[in-house]
This record gives structure tokens, sequence and C-alpha cells, in this order.
């Protein structure tokens, strides 16, 4: 609507993200170096995704299944990347608990860990916001809006910053349960994630649809 | 709290000296892409009117083919690369004769007429979009002084490191932006050219930055080159001595990350209205005494700190408050030890070259779409940490631009043909993941 609508809505979608950012992560360099990667790890899976699916576009937007189909391959995708990211975290650890030894500091905490888990899902979540939301939003700094079909009252930007919100919590804290699923070996953390991930993208496109 | 009484663990301090280079480097991507993004101009009207140097060969029309543009981009960036190439011989040729004091003087006029002339043509833009009233006169003070505090800011030494640090970034910026001024296929067909030629000029035993390089460590002298050295370290070890321990010199070779940094040559692309008819000089500057550089592995973890000292040993400029008595007693041991040059916590150096190429790619792809941004600033990122990576591995100059810019090409592609259709039709259906 305006430049002050359009900064609006982008902080709708990165607001606690940033302040995350600013509290917890800035003060570590190699938290901020986590997040980067992380963003970036997501953004090629999101390029893998796009150069399989993009034979298949543009979907017909009347049928269902062919969106299911989009999401659950996605998700799983994600979920995939998500399981050898741990993996290279763990090599990660070890690299780091090996330099700790050697320099005479202590090794890494249960707080660090989880930190690095944090800062990992803030990449992925940023990441999300990022693509889904921001890019969209440069119609939205010029003086008009866009009203959804159904739902004639709100502005399409708006709905789509508030699920990019969502989305973000979801992805910054998904990460540090799995990590710590996968640490712990507690299988019913493991699977709640990506079970939640399914659940909120099946339900947020039925409820669009 | 508990935090306080725990003794800080490696997380606090690891990988600060990249998250060091790194945050300029973003810092004049952003401002670039704001630049590039408030002072949009639709491509017919500007981009023919100026005759420059990379346009010389061919300037690009609306209605050429794609073939017809791509072949008149290749040529358009042969001949800057070709300029560059002549013009870095001359400067090693200067160097080799010793004619220092000229190269400094013309580093000192070229920083006052970039950041006079193009950051005026720019502020004058500016004003004209926003209607801001300023008069002639004010404007001129104004810019006067700032140009004149740039000089000296690049020239001595002795400036508050920030401030310095303030107007190499804002430089580079300046230069960047008129860059991306240039039509759509030179420019990227440039920027892959020069990525090319950063390789072979740093790399090959013939090229000049490499000759430069070891005429430079050959007579322990410093380049006068327009570097961006990023704040060293300081250690905040308590008790023993880890901050010495960890300093475990390599070698005395110059480990700037050495590029098409001081060639860059602003000039190149001064037009007629700039006023002046410097031809593509080499834009280079004292990079404030710096000397040698030594890469100090620590353990494992290869810690890069690119270091830079004066030959004039006891002095250490970069002693800052924060510095621990621990780095003093690290350099007189280091003095001790080696004699020539200083260990000192260093820092690592980017040439300005790098922050200027970095931000145009990262320009033109904002002349697109926001979507191309993010993912072009996340691929040189990404590739300047391979970059500094390698540094550490390999203990040699290295030219910063290939893996950054290819990455950043690469990315431009991938992002614009595959991604932005996809995205777009996810959101606009709202389908989240």
């Amino acid at each position: 609507m305006t430049v002050a609508a359009g900064i609006g809505y982008a902080l709708i979608a990165l607001g606690p993200s940033l302040s995350l950012f600013v509290a917890v992560i800035s003060k570590k360099p190699f938290l901020i170096l986590t997040v980067l990667s992380s963003t970036l790890l997501w953004l090629i899976s999101l390029i893998v995704l796009s150069g399989i699916w993009r034979a298949f576009l543009p979907l017909k937007s009347t049928t269902w299944w062919p969106f299911a189909l989009l999401i659950i391959s996605s998700v799983g995708f994600q979920e995939g990347l998500r399981v050898l990211f741990w993996k290279v975290y763990k090599r990660l650890e070890d690299t780091l608990d090996a330099f700790a030894d050697r320099v005479g500091k202590p090794r890494l905490f249960l707080t660090d860990k989880m930190q690095i888990a944090l800062a990992g899902g803030l990449g992925h979540g940023v990441a999300h916001a990022v693509f889904f939301c921001l890019s969209l939003l440069t119609p939205a700094f010029g003086p008009a809006t866009f009203y959804v079909d159904r739902c004639p009252q709100m502005p399409f930007f708006l709905i789509s910053a508030i699920i990019a919100l969502a989305f973000v919590t979801i992805h910054t804290f998904s990460m540090v349960i799995a990590f710590n699923g996968y640490a712990e070996g507690n299988t019913t953390d493991q699977y709640f994630v990506p079970v939640v991930h399914l659940v909120a993208g099946m339900v947020v496109k039925s409820a669009s649809a | 709290m508990a935090q306080n009484q725990r003794p800080a663990s490696i997380l606090d301090t690891l990988g600060e000296e990249i998250v060091r280079i790194i945050t300029p480097v973003s810092i004049c991507m952003l401002m670039v892409v704001i630049l590039v993004s408030i002072l949009s101009l639709d491509d017919s009207s500007s981009s023919s009117a100026m005759p420059t140097i990379a346009t010389i060969a061919y300037s690009e029309t609306g209605s050429d083919s794609s073939w017809d543009k791509f072949m008149g981009a290749l040529l358009n960036s042969l001949v800057f690369v070709a300029v560059v190439t002549a013009v870095t011989f001359i400067l090693v040729l200067l160097f080799y004769l010793r004619c220092t004091k000229f190269l400094k003087i013309y580093l000192g006029f070229s920083a006052f007429v970039v950041l006079a002339f193009m950051g005026g043509e720019i502020a004058l833009f500016l004003f004209e979009k926003f209607s801001f009233p300023i008069d002639c006169v004010t404007f001129l003070v104004i810019l006067y002084n700032f140009a004149v505090v740039g000089v000296l800011a690049v020239f001595i030494s002795k400036m508050a490191i920030l401030v310095t640090q303030a107007y190499l970034v804002v430089i580079g910026m300046l230069v960047a932006y008129w860059f991306t001024l240039l039509p759509e296929w030179t420019t990227w067909v440039l920027l892959v050219a020069m990525a090319l030629y950063d390789l072979a000029a740093v790399l090959l035993p013939v090229g000049p930055l490499r000759l430069l390089v070891e005429l430079a460590i050959s007579r322990d002298e410093d380049i006068p080159a327009l570097v961006y050295e990023a704040r060293p370290v300081a250690h905040h070890d308590s008790g023993s001595r880890d901050g010495v321990v960890r300093r475990r010199v390599w070698s005395e070779r110059r480990n700037v990350l050495h590029d098409s940094g001081g060639d860059v040559n602003s000039n190149a692309i001064l037009s007629g209205n700039a006023g002046s008819n410097l031809n593509s000089g080499v834009v280079l500057s004292v990079a404030s005494g710096h000397n040698d550089t030594r890469l100090a592995g620590a353990e494992e973890g290869r810690v890069v700190e690119a270091n830079a000292e004066l030959s004039a040993p006891l002095i250490d400029r970069r002693m800052n408050d924060n510095m621990h008595r621990q780095e003093e007693d690290d350099t007189s041991e280091n003095l001790l030890l080696e004699g020539i040059g200083l260990g000192s916590t260093g820092a690592i150096k980017l040439g300005l070259g790098d922050f200027i190429f970095y931000s145009v790619l990262v320009g033109r792809a904002a002349m697109y779409d926001f979507m191309t941004v993010y993912a072009c600033y996340l691929a040189i990122v990404a590739g300047l940490g391979v970059t500094l990576m390698l540094l550490a591995f390999y203990q040699k100059a290295l030219p910063a631009l290939p893996v950054s810019i290819m990455l950043g090409v690469l990315f431009y592609l991938l992002t614009r043909l595959l991604l932005e259709v996809f995205v777009v039709q996810c959101s606009m259906n709202l389908v989240m993941f």
C-alpha cells in the first residue's frame, strides 16, 4: 500500500527472527556463519526442488492433488536434508571439541549445541520468509493492495506475512527439537518434526484452496 | 546468572575474523542495492548516453538480437580486460622503478575524484528524486569536505580505523553503482571476464598481480593499493598463554587476498560528464604502511590471520586498548624469533576491487528482482567463505573474485530461470513449506 505498509509486512514476517538474531546470534560470530550456511543450504534445496518441478508448472489451481504432491515431495526432501544437516553437524561437533581440547577451553556445552541448532533453524526460517514472503512484497510498496478471494477484507500480503511468520517459528524450533531428538535417540521427537512440517503445509494449502 | 561463572567456550570467538570481513562486504552490497532500487532508471534512456571504456566497442540497444548483444558484450569485456591488463603492467613497471611517490599521489587523486565527482553526481540524483532543498554553496562546501576527509582517511594511517573503513566502503559503493549503469549483457560478461582475468593475473607466473606481489615481498615494501583491512581480533584470553600458543607463524609470505583489488580502475568508467580525462588509471592507495603478511595457523583450527606489519619493529599500529598484554609478549617473542616483520594480531585484507565487483553483481541482480538479490548475496558470501578457507589452506595470495562471481552468476541464472517461477506459483496459491 505504501512504503510504511510494505515495511510493516516485512517486519511481521521477520520481526521475531530479527530480535532473535540481535539478541542471541549476533554475539557469537560462529552462529552468524551457521545462519548463513543453513540459509544457503535451504536455498539450494529449493532450487533443486524447483528444478525438478519446473516441467510441471504452471499447475492448474482447480484440482488439489498436484499441490498435495508438491507439498509432500518438498517436505520429504527438506526433512531428508535435515538428517544430512545433522550428520554434518555431528562431524562439526567432533572437530570443535577436538579444537577446544587443544586450545585448552571447555568443550561445547549443551546450551552451545542448542544455540547452534537454533541458528541452523533460524537460517531455514529466514530463507523461507525471504523467498516466500519478502520477494513478493515489491508491489506492496506501491499505492495499491490486493485482496484475497476467500476473505475480501484481508490483503494478500498480510496473509502471506502471517503465514511466513508461522513457518519461521516452525523452522526455527523444529531444528532444535530435531537435533535434540537425534542426539538423545528420542524417536517421538524425531518424528514430531516432519509430521508437524507436513501437517502445517497441508493445512495451509487446504485452508486456502 | 550461571553464564557468568562459566568459562567462555570456544563458540564465543570462533569465526570472528570471517564475520569481520563479511560485515563490510554485506553493508556495501546492501547500500548498492538500496541505491539501485531508489534510483532505478529505465534502461533505454541513460545507458546509451554514457560513452565509457567499457562500452567503447559496442553500445547495446534494446532492439538487437540476443546473439548480437552477447557478441557485443564480449567485445566490450575484452577491450576492458585488455585495458586493465595494460594498466596493471604499467603499475608493475612503475613499482619496479620505485616510483612509489607518484603512485601514492595518483591514488589520493583518484580517491578524491571518486568521492567528489561520482559521489556528487549520485547526491544530485538523490536530491532530484526526493526534491531535497539545498543550495549550491552549502552542497559544494559539504562535498569538498567530505572528499578531502576521504582522501586523508585513505592516505594517513593514524586516522580512526572506523573512518578509514567507512570511507573505503563508500568508495566501493560509489564505483559499484556507476558500474551498474552499464548495459545488462555487458555487465554480466564483464563480471565473468574480470573473474577469469583475476584468476590468471594472480596465479599464472607471468600474471601482473603475481609479479607485483613477489616484487613487494622481495623488497619488503608495501604495495600502494586500496585495500580494506578488517579490524584485527583482540583475544581476551584469560590467564594462560593461549594467545601466544595460537599464533604459530607459518610463513612470511604475503597472504593478502589479492585480486584485481588495486586495479579496479574507477577511472576506466569515468565518462565525459565526470569532466576528467583520465584514461583508465589504476586506483591505488597506500595501505597504511602494510608490509608483510603472515599466516598464523592455530593448530587444526587454522584461524586465518593474515598479518600485515611494517618493517619498523616495536611499532605496532594496530595496538588498541582492547589488546591484552599477551599481545605485547607475543610481539616481543616473535621479534626474537623472526627479526623481520612483526607478530601481532593481523587481520584479513580484501582488495577494494572485490567489494566493487561483488556489489556490481548484486546491484545488477537487484535490477531484476529481489529474489535474485538474496540468492546472489548468499552465493557471494559462500564464495567468500570458500576463498578464505582456501587462503588458510594454501597460504599465499589468492584471487578473491573467481569463486564468488562464478557462484553468483550461477545462482542468478538458476534463480531467474527455475526458482522464480516455482516460488511465485507456490506463494500465489499460498502453498508453503
